[in-house]
């Protein structure tokens, strides 16, 4: 163990679509639609080559209900060399989330999350876990360059397109986009041999005094948008026009078909140079 | 009449995007469909087009076909309506990817 | 562990798409092999493979391409589960089950009208049951789970792509799509359903003709209980099924409507054939079901929550393939065992039913050691002993019948019509009398009483 760096992943176990009803709003979970999202599914991948190019070892951690024990185990088969699942129930404060997790991952040189959790999560969790563990923090990353043991660089998505990139030093907590790493496929041998794989079990410890408390949470509900509505003044068919576009005049759209990519990449940016997107 | 008893017309207006909106879905990287191009712009019946329940195939104003694997039953009915011999060929997705089921 | 992918020769067969499809391997057979058994595919026929081997103390391995086993399964209709009774005693205790179907309506439909012959049993809403409304992700996610309880390893998120032969050119085992995916068994059970690449890989299936396929496709719509209830006229766990002919805008095949708990099931099931001519799209033809009077106040308002299609092997014994070769049974939708037989529509039955078959087969053929298709022959006497082949033997002609042009179109027009005119007062004309207005109603619809006659005896000969 000594000398060789851990690099955790947190994953959560959580519904992939979860069943909502549309008359009255309640959300049905059902554990055969569970799974990990594709950010905590490129969080794992990342880890698996952080450890690779490092000589590293994974610990694979989930916070959850027993059921969560498939995912881990599906995180052995991929390569993963110690998965921890800590008891606790669903629908914890991120906080809490992250005391529990950091209790596991206190020898951590990398811990390795995606960005937020579907569930509606804030992706608070990273932040609070790099507080906990007292490092450094780089989080909504789209590119990971893993160099010598300790160092990182990474790429980092700002607003309005914009990139950052970041020089890391360990000991840090990461957090990633789905679309930055695709899973690698566990072999049939790994999967069948992480069907009888050990899953630790860490309790849940008391919850300690949190410094941050939610007071209220309110559903999620998606906001109206405000939009210029037709003249009041105008007559019901003009006002109707102005609502739907009916008679406005467009360019049709243009349909291209190729099999070559050069061309349709070609294609695409000399229609994009024409709207003025490009110069 | 129940509160249910709305406009007899409502679950008609359904729009194919919403309809498909329904399937859960996991889209793999891998296309499972490929269709030959060369094939298709010359044949005249294009049954794959309406007879996909999924309406994975379009043609285009060439002629050809531009199709989608991404929301597909995996059902088979393309490859078998099709007329014209390898114009379609069809695989099973990956393990893992592909339509979920909920409630068929 | 096997490298070489060296193709062998292909079995010539009529195919439409091969290209791309993947080819057998050859590969050495250990000597002690991965599993005895491989089941490909965990649905009921696969499942039930499963949980028959691994009972009898196979190491087996039941492998599903979806996340669980039914995820990727869909069909039309009702479990009539008696065949369970052996397996699993009391199954109807367990089995997760949306409703026990205790009316059972046959509805011949034309544009404007709808003739119904509604049966109900109460018999039918107590143990043992007969039929059952269930969602497959639950039941055939139940039924594999039953073969897990008896020691069968399932491997889920694995497409079995390819089959492994030995140097012989017996299957021993096949290749999944995972790294290092080969898996070796001493026979392999393929219930890889209605497209069974690994059946037509092995050679065993010589069709895929559309004409013996139909498509379903199908709407689950969202209503609240009670609503099912009242609309059906059901109480506490009965439920509904009925059967459409017509309707389908002269395209062969017919339509379905199922209560489940909280939501109803409508669709659609078209011949292939028939589709592909008539440039329509399928879900078109559930919107006109929906729309038909009959059937509009059943669905009205009701939310659509999942829409889902699937093919069906239609055409029973004509188009079933060999059911073994050296190293491989092939069971269930696989196996084209679907019953699709008019007043008779079955499959998850037919399916569980080739599935123990399978299961029993391949205990025998393992301990005795001989997998060879001779020692298989176990497989093909099981079938022909018990309801599997004897019903689809027995009701060969029927699929034939079934989707002809004068049961699909003529005879429900001729029907609704004769019954409309008997009662139909038409005064101060008198009555016409039920002979004289079938005989001209007849004459109208164009049948022939020669052709009524022949398919009357056919009808008689297939259900009699």
């Amino acid at each position: 163990m000594a000398g060789r760096p851990v690099v955790g992943v947190c994953l959560k176990w959580v519904d992939l679509r979860p069943d909502v009803d549309r008359l009255t709003g309640a959300v049905h979970r059902d554990e055969r639609f569970h799974g990990a999202s594709e950010a905590d599914q490129a969080a794992l991948e990342w880890a698996l080559r952080m450890a690779e190019a490092w000589d590293g070892e994974v610990v694979a951690v989930s916070a959850g209900p027993p059921a969560a024990e498939a995912l881990l185990r599906d995180c052995l088969a991929t390569g993963v060399h110690r998965a921890v699942r800590v008891d606790l129930a669903p629908g914890a404060p991120s906080e809490t989330v992250a005391s529990v997790l950091a209790d596991v991952l206190r020898d951590a040189a990398v811990v390795c999350c995606g960005d937020w959790s579907l569930d509606r999560g804030s992706g608070a969790v990273p932040a609070f876990l790099a507080g906990e563990l007292g490092a450094a923090q780089a989080l909504g990353l789209v590119r990971l360059e893993v160099g010598q043991p300790g160092s990182l660089v990474v790429t980092r998505r700002l607003d309005f397109g914009r990139r950052e990139r970041l020089g890391v030093r360990t000991p840090a907590v990461l957090s990633v986009e789905g679309a930055s790493a695709t899973l690698r496929r566990a072999s049939l041998a790994a999967v069948l041999a992480a069907r009888d794989a050990v899953v630790e079990v860490a309790g849940g410890r008391p919850a300690a005094q949190h410094r941050l408390r939610p007071v209220h949470v309110r559903p999620y509900r998606p906001r109206p948008q405000a939009r210029p509505g037709p003249d009041p003044a105008l007559d019901p068919r003009l006002r109707l026009l102005q609502l739907t576009g009916a008679a406005v005049e467009r360019t049709p759209p243009r349909t291209v078909v190729t099999d070559d990519a050069d061309e349709a990449a070609e294609l695409l940016l000399e229609q994009l140079r024409a709207w003025g997107y490009l110069t | 009449m129940s509160a249910y008893a709305g406009g007899m017309e409502r679950w008609s207006r359904v729009s194919f995007e919403d309809r498909m909106a329904t399937v859960d879905f996991r889209v793999g990287t891998r296309a499972h469909i490929t269709v030959d191009g060369d094939t298709c712009r010359g044949c005249t019946t294009k049954a794959c087009v309406t007879a996909c329940p999924a309406n994975l195939f379009v043609p285009t104003s060439d002629g050809g076909i531009v199709f989608n694997y991404e929301q597909c039953f995996e059902c088979g009915t393309c490859y078998l309506v099709c007329s014209n011999e390898g114009a379609i060929t069809w695989t099973y997705p990956d393990g893992g990817d592909g339509v979920v089921f909920h409630r068929s | 562990m096997p490298e070489a992918t060296t193709p062998t020769v292909a079995p010539s067969r009529p195919s439409l798409a091969t290209a791309g499809r993947p080819r057998d391997a050859v590969v050495d057979a250990p000597a002690t092999p991965d599993f005895d058994l491989v089941v490909v595919g965990a649905g009921p026929a696969g499942a039930a493979a499963a949980l028959v081997a691994a009972r009898a103390g196979l190491r087996v391995c039941l492998l599903e391409r979806g996340p669980f086993p039914g995820a990727k399964n869909m069909y039309g209709g009702v479990i009539y589960a008696r065949i369970l009774d052996d397996l699993i005693p009391n199954w109807w205790d367990e089995a997760p089950v949306q409703r026990w179907v205790t009316r059972r309506a046959t509805v011949v439909l034309t544009e404007s009208q709808a003739l119904t012959i509604d049966f109900r049993s109460s018999a039918w809403g107590e143990p043992p049951y007969n039929g059952a409304t269930a969602f497959r992700p639950d039941f055939d996610a139940w039924l594999a789970g039953k073969a897990e309880a008896a020691g069968a390893t399932v491997v889920t998120s694995t497409t079995a792509t390819g089959l492994l032969r030995d140097g012989a050119g017996h299957i021993c085992g096949v290749r999944t799509d995972r790294p290092d995916g080969d898996l070796t068994a001493r026979l392999v059970v393929a219930c890889d359903g209605v497209n069974s690449f690994l059946a037509k890989q092995a050679g065993l299936y010589h069709h895929e003709d559309p004409k013996h396929f139909t498509l379903g496709a199908k709407e689950v719509l969202a209503l609240p209980r009670d609503e099912v209830e009242k609309r059906f006229v059901l109480s506490g766990r009965e439920g509904a099924d009925f059967e459409i002919i017509g309707g389908t805008r002269g395209i062969p095949g017919g339509g379905f409507i199922y209560t489940n708990l909280d939501s109803i099931a409508i669709g659609v099931v078209l011949g292939l054939d028939g589709l592909r001519k008539a440039k329509v799209r399928p879900e078109e033809l559930i919107a006109d079901l929906k729309r038909h009077p009959m059937i509009a106040p059943l669905v009205d308002g009701a939310q659509l929550q999942e829409y889902s299609a699937h093919l069906i092997p239609e055409a029973g014994l004509e188009m079933m393939p060999e059911l073994s070769t050296d190293g491989m049974l092939v069971a269930g939708d696989a196996a084209a065992m679907c019953l699709a037989a008019g007043i008779w529509l079955e499959g998850v039955n037919f399916a569980i039913g080739s599935g123990i078959a399978a299961g029993e087969t391949a205990v025998e053929a393992v301990r005795r050691g001989d997998v060879s298709d001779h020692g298989l022959a176990g497989y093909r006497r099981r079938l022909e002993s018990n309801f599997v082949l004897r019903d689809h033997t027995k009701l060969r002609r029927a699929p034939s019948l079934v989707m002809s042009e004068r049961v699909q179109q003529r005879y429900p027009q001729l029907t609704c019509d004769l019954v409309e005119a008997l009662f139909t007062v038409t005064n101060p004309e008198p009555k016409q009398g039920a002979f004289r207005a079938a005989r001209h109603h007849a004459k109208r619809s164009g049948v022939r009483l020669r052709d009524l006659a022949r398919d009357g005896w056919t009808a008689l000969r297939t259900y009699g």
